[in-house]
């Protein structure tokens, strides 16, 4: 009896030790992981600076500070991973190259992800409790990029770039147009004009208005609340147009800018999440991107909505 | 005692980062915009038409939708005729607007305030109506063979360039 048991103890305290040296000789597998200088810092108040600084700023700057342990493998190779995806997709110490309206943009798709729950990453906030960001920050946030009292009406658009523009089409009288696939293969469908309306938006932040339409599969899907997941065959377009202020508080419609599809079919787009991608843009509606590569960059925007079959819109209810 | 709680917290953590014990975030449970239907006061759904063209009106804090049935979208879109052709129906949809809880910096109808109708029959006679309140009900009705301020301003907006 008592030799059988120490053979067993033998045995586990070999395994352990084996198990040791493996868990020692991996930590040796380090990809390199290196703070690149600070070039451009975003430029905004050091108030709105601060809230990046403490929720953001490990994985989207060159300052990336590690706790000892996120150096530990087999850790250190998903935060690894990690920063150098967020660093690639947003960089706050890079970011101030750019235009003040990029930048702006940036700062707007962050807060949409931090109050949709999906920055910082739910998997990260949960060995990293204090990246969370606060009521009393997020308002740091929003306050700086939407000010709570808006400034007076903005003053009266130039009109006549939307007024040319609107002469060409109405005197072509719905001729139709040849238009190139997507780089994904993704079809135009020019009869998205015809669909009906499931909702508008007004973008302020990026001086846009928008029409969401819905073919008669998407119109169905909404009278029978069947909308997640959407039935094949579902197409939607969103159609922008910039926003035209007249100078006493009202807003037209002014230049046309792009449409984009939506075009759900579960089999035949199963590799981007059961959804044809596309966006044409300007009169002669151009395909969008310069490879098919375009496609990670809908599903990331989207990636927010997932449980909501990638769906922003909320259609209008009463569709029949 | 303490030593087994030390070794089963990690493993409690361990087991919500595999199963996930996060709570839905409220902001993207599927729902269709419930606050913003029309209701079925109205004699007809504008929705069910197609759109010419829309607005917004930042002092009251409003966004309308100008729809059409298919004579007056064919005129509005090619602009064949000099004005609407007899058996043009528009109706137009005013509604106030919410934060968009998906996409932080937009707008989205919200109750609507207002519902219109213009028509133009045959011998020419416009008819204009309006719905308001909450239901929504019938506050104005007019007609004649000039249209009324509003209709002229509604009659004049041109389509949204839909290429």
């Amino acid at each position: 009896m008592a030799s059988a048991y120490g053979a067993r103890v033998r045995a586990v305290l070999w395994i352990a030790l084996v198990a040791g040296l493996v868990f020692v000789g991996l930590q040796f597998v380090r990809p390199t992981l290196t703070n690149p200088p600070v070039t451009a810092e975003l430029q905004a108040p050091p108030e709105v600076r601060a809230v990046l600084r403490q929720s953001c700023y490990n994985c989207h700057s060159n300052e990336t500070k590690l706790p000892w342990f996120d150096q530990v493998v087999p850790a250190y190779w998903l935060v690894n991973k990690d920063v150098k995806e967020a660093r690639a997709h947003l960089n706050f110490s890079e970011i101030g190259k750019l235009p003040a309206a990029q930048q702006r943009g940036a700062l707007f798709e962050a807060v949409n992800m931090i109050q949709m729950g999906a920055m910082p990453l739910p998997s990260y906030l949960r060995v990293h409790p204090g990246a969370a960001v606060s009521a009393e920050n997020l308002k740091v946030l929003r306050d700086y990029l939407m000010p709570p009292t808006p400034a007076g009406a903005t003053p009266a658009a130039d009109t006549s770039a939307a007024d040319a523009q609107y002469k060409g089409w109405i005197t072509a009288s719905g001729a139709p147009l040849k238009v190139q696939a997507e780089f994904n293969g993704v079809e135009f469908l020019p009869d998205y004009k015809n669909w009906k309306a499931i909702s508008s938006t007004d973008r302020p932040d990026n001086h846009t208005m928008r029409e969401i339409l819905g073919n008669d599969v998407a119109i169905k899907a909404i009278a029978e609340h069947h909308i997640n997941p959407w039935p094949d065959g579902t197409a939607f377009a969103k159609v922008a147009w910039a926003q035209q202020p007249d100078g006493k508080g009202a807003v037209q419609t002014g230049a046309f800018i792009q449409v984009e599809l939506m075009i759900r079919d579960s089999r035949k787009y199963a590799s981007t999440k059961g959804w044809g991608w596309g966006r044409w843009r300007g009169m002669d509606l151009k395909p969008y991107g310069k490879n098919a590569d375009f496609t990670n960059e809908c599903i990331g925007c989207h990636e927010p909505v997932r449980q909501n079959d990638y769906v922003y819109t909320m259609p209008l209810g009463g569709q029949q | 005692m303490r030593v087994r709680l030390m070794l089963l917290a990690p493993g409690v953590i361990l087991l919500c980062g595999v199963v996930g014990c996060t709570k839905t975030n409220p902001r993207v449970v599927t729902t269709l915009n419930t606050g913003a239907m029309l209701g079925s006061e109205l004699p007809s759904n504008p929705l069910q038409n197609r759109v010419i063209t829309s607005w917004i009106d930042k002092n009251a804090g409003t966004m309308s939708t100008l729809y059409g049935n298919d004579t007056a979208v064919q005129y509005a879109r090619t602009g064949a005729q000099s004005g609407y052709p007899a058996g043009s129906a528009l109706s137009v949809v005013t509604w106030t607007q919410q934060e968009d809880p998906r996409w932080f910096g937009g707008n989205i109808p919200a109750a609507a305030k207002s519902v219109e109708y213009v028509t133009i029959a045959p011998d020419q006679h416009f008819t204009y109506q309006r719905y308001e309140g909450s239901p929504l009900k019938q506050v104005d009705e007019e007609a004649g063979v000039a249209p009324n301020e509003r209709t002229a301003y509604l009659l004049a907006q041109r389509a949204a360039v839909m290429p």
